[in-house]
């Protein structure tokens, strides 16, 4: 709790405004007049923006505060008529101070404009780089603090949003393009575990499992590598490897993207399985959590569930995609086990299991995204 | 103005000397007047700021707050530390993520045998530049990265006028540490890593 309060003091603190005291003052005095029509109450009088770009998530969202002198309503509409824009018409406030129109990053608005509507009301249109939908977009307002030197805001939240491509996925692995990613190799070994287990075997064994599995189920399997060699070549830029991989899935157009890891930590106690998405379809976290949910069943691997991660291979390949943790190598027990050839069958049944599961689920969802 | 401020805290430092004898044997709080402004006057007569160690003329303290690991590998916990007030917090707070945590409920992050090399902030954006044990020294694990480039993004952003972290190793900007994260670009803060 202390910490949410922290963050957002701090956020405060970099949303000060430069008009300070005394505009809060006048709007204090202001707002205290009663509605006269013809008499603005406020005045928009500075924009600040930001794009948050989450450091594990990797997610992206654009914040705009405006600070009026006063108190305003606010009121959000979507339009794509001239191209997609958000419009907040602002009620009892009119353009002052404020930059007539300021751009911004494109990451998720190109710019954002500050209209006369009529003598007493404005409008703010912010012009999207793709069109959002309304869960896409928060707006409020927040009260003048004086002991913090700030005034009255309008805060624009929008999230970037996912991209509107269509998928129309069918139940069963039969003809389905199934990319499937053994993490590192090489020259790259990953991980290594207290008894010298290197990553880059394991997550190859456990690949070439799901291949025959899947294979036998009538899907297509394409690998990013069948033998311990680096994708992209010997002791390439960590990034040149990386793109070599979501390129296999990427140019052959897969329908999903499997990448499959052991984890590792400076705690040897540290274990279990995890998966992780990057929600760029609508359908990677759907993916991860029919996969964890099998990889959840397997005995003497705790379950950590699915979580949110900026992974460069499920981030930058355009399907939906999931990198799977499938337990610890730095964890004695589990580096053991991650040894046997019947626990890296269950891996693998449990992935293929997963993808089953996930293509019956997206087909029920039917198409769109 | 310059010339009569530095005769001033010449006339100051005399003074304390006077005063107290040997500083390093005498409590400060009890000759030493707790002013921040004679400390910014002294460290404005020091050339090299930035790299001579001050002496703690003043008492005036700051709270930098780092983050470390949950020895689950799930989250990171706040935590903080008093030190010295003085003109370079951010690096401070590196230097103090960097140094490790005596919690023993908690892990540090930090490779073995990484430094910082330079820490520099510019339009809300700090960079941070690291020595390759960041890389070299990693576990390999995508739980490891993860926390380590939160921990880094997070401690940093605890300041008002970092809102973005740039991550370089040997001054060069990098892609990722162990080849999972995706960070070659600056990076903002994670509030869903840290343990409420």
């Amino acid at each position: 709790m202390y910490r949410i309060v922290l963050s957002f003091l701090l956020l405060m603190v970099f949303m000060t405004p430069q008009a300070g005291i005394a505009a809060t003052l006048k709007g204090n005095v202001s707002s205290t007049v009663d509605n006269v029509a013809s008499v603005p109450k406020a005045e928009l009088a500075n924009v600040r923006w930001l794009v948050h770009k989450d450091a594990v998530e990797g997610t992206s969202k654009l914040r705009l505060v405006i600070d009026t002198t006063g108190p305003v309503k606010i009121n959000g509409t979507l339009s794509e008529n001239d191209g997609p824009q958000l419009t907040i018409d602002v009620k009892d406030a009119v353009v002052g101070k404020v930059d007539d129109s300021v751009s911004l990053d494109g990451e998720i608005a190109d710019k954002v404009t500050f209209i006369k509507k009529d003598a007493t009301n404005s409008q703010v249109v912010v012009n999207l780089s793709n069109m959002i939908d309304d869960s896409d977009y928060k707006i409020f307002t927040l009260p003048s603090d004086i002991s913090s030197n700030k005034t009255f805001r309008v805060v624009i939240d929008i999230n970037k949003p996912l991209p509107k491509k269509i998928y129309n996925f069918t139940p069963g692995l039969k003809d389905k393009v199934i990319a499937i990613d053994a993490g590192h190799g090489g020259s790259d070994s990953g991980a290594v575990g207290p008894n010298k287990t290197q990553e880059k075997r394991i997550t190859l064994a456990v690949a070439q499992n799901v291949k025959t599995l899947l294979e036998r189920a009538g899907a297509k399997v394409l690998m990013t590598r069948q033998t311990d060699v680096d994708v992209y070549g010997p002791n390439a830029s960590a990034v040149d490897e990386l793109q070599a991989r979501t390129k296999v899935a990427n140019d052959n157009k897969a329908d999903v993207f499997v990448s499959i890891h052991i984890n590792a930590f400076t705690n040897p106690l540290a274990g279990g399985t995890a998966t992780y998405y990057y929600q760029k379809t609508g359908y990677d976290a759907m993916l991860a959590k029919n996969i964890q949910d099998n990889l959840a069943k397997i005995d003497g691997f705790q379950d950590r569930g699915i979580n949110s991660a900026r992974f460069y291979v499920i981030k930058r390949t355009e399907m939906p995609a999931v990198l799977a943790e499938l337990g610890f190598i730095s964890n004695p027990n589990e580096e053991k086990m991650l040894n046997l050839p019947q626990v890296q069958q269950q891996m693998g049944q449990s992935i293929v299991r997963g993808l089953e599961n996930f293509f019956a689920q997206a087909a029920r969802k039917g198409g769109g995204s | 103005m310059v010339t009569r401020r530095n005769l001033l805290v010449i006339v100051f430092v005399l003074l304390v000397a006077f005063i107290g004898g040997c500083a390093e044997n005498t409590p400060p709080t009890q000759v030493i007047p707790n002013e921040p402004t004679k400390e910014q006057q002294q460290q404005a007569a020091i050339p090299d700021s930035q790299n001579t160690p001050l002496p703690s003329i003043s008492q005036e303290k700051m709270t930098i707050t780092v983050y470390n690991a949950t020895q689950d590998a799930t989250h990171l916990v706040a935590e903080s530390h008093v030190v010295l007030k003085n003109e370079h917090p951010a690096q401070t707070a590196i230097e103090l993520l960097v140094a490790g945590t005596k919690n023993a409920e908690l892990l540090s992050v930090m490779p073995v045998g990484t430094k910082l090399r330079h820490i520099s902030v510019k339009d809300n954006i700090a960079y941070v530049d690291f020595n390759d044990k960041l890389i070299k020294n990693n576990t390999g694990g995508s739980a490891s990265e993860m926390l380590l480039v939160a921990a880094i993004v997070n401690t940093l952003t605890e300041f008002h006028n970092i809102q973005r972290v740039q991550i370089l190793v040997e001054g060069k900007k990098i892609d990722t540490i162990s080849g999972h994260m995706d960070i070659g670009e600056p990076l903002s803060r994670s509030e869903k890593i840290i343990k409420k």
